[in-house]
C-alpha cells in the first residue's frame, strides 16, 4: 500500500468524485422486492420466487426485503439484522424508524402479538450456527 | 512511517484528538451537496465527514452480484467485509491526520469486549460514554463532544439519514443513541473474541451471511447467542439509534467499532497467516469478493483484498488480541 496513493485517494475531492460517479440506490420503492432462490438437488434445478406484500395500518410498504437460501429475511434498511420471520422484521422497522410511523407508542409499552405466537420479543435468526 | 492505533480508553491523547478530528471533518465543507448523491430533500452542503456516510450506504446498496437474494453487497454479508472496511478506515484516518495536522495520529479502537465482560448496567457506564470521550446516549445525545445544541449550528449535526426504504434523506438533527434496547442487552465478551480467533478458514461457501468461517463470525451473522447477533452486528445493535441504519457512520463510534474488528482480523492473520478466500477461480457470482477483485473505493481498481492483507507500513496496533 503506497502512502502517497492513499493520501491522494483520501482527499475529499477524490472521495466526492468517486461517489458522484457511482450509481445511486437500486431500490426506490417502485414495488415489492422479489427474492429468487435457486438450488440444485439430485440433478434438478430449484427456483423459488418470493414476494412480500406488506401493509402497516393499511399503508402499503415496499420494503427492500430479501430472503436467503437458509430462509432468513433481511432488509437493507436494517443492515445488522436478519430474522426468521418477516413480521419480526417489520416490527423492528417500526421501532427503528418511528418518525415514519406516526402514532408509534413508546418502547416501554409492549404490544402482545397473539397472531405470531409470542409476545413483544422479536426472534432474530442470527447465531444459528453457534460457535464455542 | 507506520502510525500506532491505540485503545481509546487507555490513551488520553487519542481520545482528545479523535473527538477534535471528527468535529473538524464535520465542519469542513467537502464541496459536494446532497443533490450530487441523489439525497432526497432540500439541497444542502455536505462535510468531508458526511462523505463517509454516503460511501458506506452507497456500497451497502451495491449488491454483488445484482439482485442476489442473500443480500451480499460490496462491503457486507460476504468475504470483502473486512478488506473493504480496512480501506475505509485508512482513508478516514488520513483525513483525520490532515485536519489535525498530525501525521502520527492513529485511529483509536474501542475494545468493546472489555466492556462486555462487565454487568449489563456497568456496560452502559463505560468510560467510552463519558463526557470527555464519546458522550452518552440520548435522542439526541446531550453530553460530550457530539452533543446537540439547537441554538448552535456548529454543534454535531446528522445531515443524512437512511429511511426504511434505504433511501438517503437530508436532515438536520442531533446524533441519536439508545443503548441495549434494539434487540440485545449486552455487548460481546472477551471470550466471544477468543472463540472467533479459533475459527478457520477465513471464509467458506456459501460466502454470505450463512457461511461458516472467521469473517462471518466477526461480522456477527453466526457465533452469537441463539437468535441474537454476534460481534460486529451486536455492537451496532447494542449502541442503537444512528448505529442501526446503513448510514451508521453518522455515529463516530462506528469507526471505533470497526477499528476493533480490524484489530481482531489482524490478530487472526498473525495467528493463522495472511490468507484470504475466495480465490479468482471462485466464479463470477463472487465478483467483488475474490482476492484480486477491485475494492469499491476511491483507490481505484488496483486495490484488491490481496493488497490490504499486510498494511504494517501504514499502521500497527498497540496490542493485538492474544
Amino acid at each position: 500500500m503506497d502512502p502517497k496513493k492513499l493520501a491522494d485517494a483520501a482527499h475529499p475531492e477524490a472521495i466526492g468524485t468517486f461517489l458522484a460517479a457511482r450509481p445511486m440506490t437500486m431500490h426506490h420503492g417502485e414495488g415489492p422486492a422479489t427474492s429468487v432462490r435457486e438450488a440444485e438437488h439430485r440433478g434438478h434445478h430449484i427456483t423459488i420466487r418470493t414476494t412480500y406484500e406488506i401493509e402497516v395500518d393499511g399503508r402499503k410498504l415496499d420494503l427492500p426485503l430479501g430472503l436467503d437460501n437458509d430462509g432468513h429475511v433481511h432488509c437493507h434498511a436494517l443492515p445488522n439484522y436478519q430474522f426468521a420471520s418477516a413480521i419480526d422484521l417489520v416490527k423492528r422497522t417500526i421501532d427503528t424508524f418511528p418518525r415514519e410511523f406516526p402514532g408509534t407508542r413508546r418502547r416501554a409499552t409492549p404490544s402482545p402479538d397473539k397472531s405470531h405466537g409470542h409476545s413483544g420479543s422479536m426472534h432474530m435468526s442470527m447465531g444459528r450456527k453457534k460457535r464455542g | 512511517m507506520a502510525v500506532t492505533r491505540h485503545n481509546i480508553l487507555k490513551d488520553a491523547n487519542s481520545r482528545t484528538q479523535y473527538a477534535n478530528g471528527v468535529m473538524l471533518l464535520k465542519r469542513e465543507a467537502s464541496g459536494r451537496t446532497t443533490t450530487d448523491f441523489g439525497v432526497l430533500g432540500p439541497t444542502a452542503p455536505l462535510s468531508t465527514y458526511d462523505l463517509f456516510v454516503v460511501w458506506h450506504h452507497q456500497t451497502m446498496m451495491t449488491l454483488t452480484p445484482p439482485n442476489n437474494s442473500a443480500g451480499r453487497n460490496a462491503a457486507h454479508r460476504g468475504p470483502v467485509f473486512l478488506p473493504w472496511h480496512r480501506v475505509m478506515l485508512m482513508l478516514y484516518e488520513k483525513n483525520l491526520q490532515r485536519v489535525l495536522a498530525d501525521a502520527n495520529f492513529g485511529l483509536p479502537y474501542w475494545d468493546w469486549s472489555a466492556d462486555g465482560d462487565h454487568t449489563p448496567a456497568k456496560q452502559k457506564k463505560s468510560k467510552l460514554w463519558a463526557t470527555d470521550c464519546m458522550g452518552g446516549q440520548g435522542t439526541p445525545v446531550k453530553k460530550g463532544p457530539f452533543k446537540f445544541k439547537a441554538t448552535d449550528p456548529q454543534s454535531f449535526r446528522v445531515r443524512i439519514e437512511g429511511d426504511m426504504f434505504s433511501r438517503l434523506q437530508a436532515t438536520n438533527r442531533g446524533l441519536e443513541r439508545q443503548f441495549a434496547v434494539s434487540g440485545v442487552t449486552t455487548l460481546p465478551t472477551s471470550q466471544n473474541v477468543k472463540d472467533a480467533l479459533q475459527v478457520t478458514p477465513f471464509d467458506d461457501p456459501q460466502w454470505d451471511a450463512d457461511s461458516d468461517g472467521f469473517r462471518n463470525v466477526v461480522e456477527g451473522w453466526i457465533g452469537g447467542p441463539p437468535d441474537e447477533p454476534g460481534l460486529h452486528n451486536r455492537v451496532h445493535v447494542w449502541v442503537g439509534g444512528d448505529m442501526l441504519p446503513g448510514t451508521s457512520p453518522n455515529d463516530p463510534v462506528f469507526f471505533l467499532n470497526h477499528c476493533n474488528e480490524d484489530r481482531i482480523w489482524e490478530s487472526w492473520m498473525v495467528k493463522h497467516g495472511r490468507t484470504y478466500v475466495p480465490k479468482m477461480n471462485a466464479g463470477s457470482a463472487l465478483k467483488g469478493h475474490r482476492i484480486d477483485d477491485p475494492i469499491a473505493s476511491p483507490l481505484g481498481a488496483a486495490t484488491r483484498p490481496r493488497d490490504v492483507l499486510n498494511v504494517s507500513g501504514i499502521y500497527t496496533y498497540d496490542a493485538l488480541v492474544p
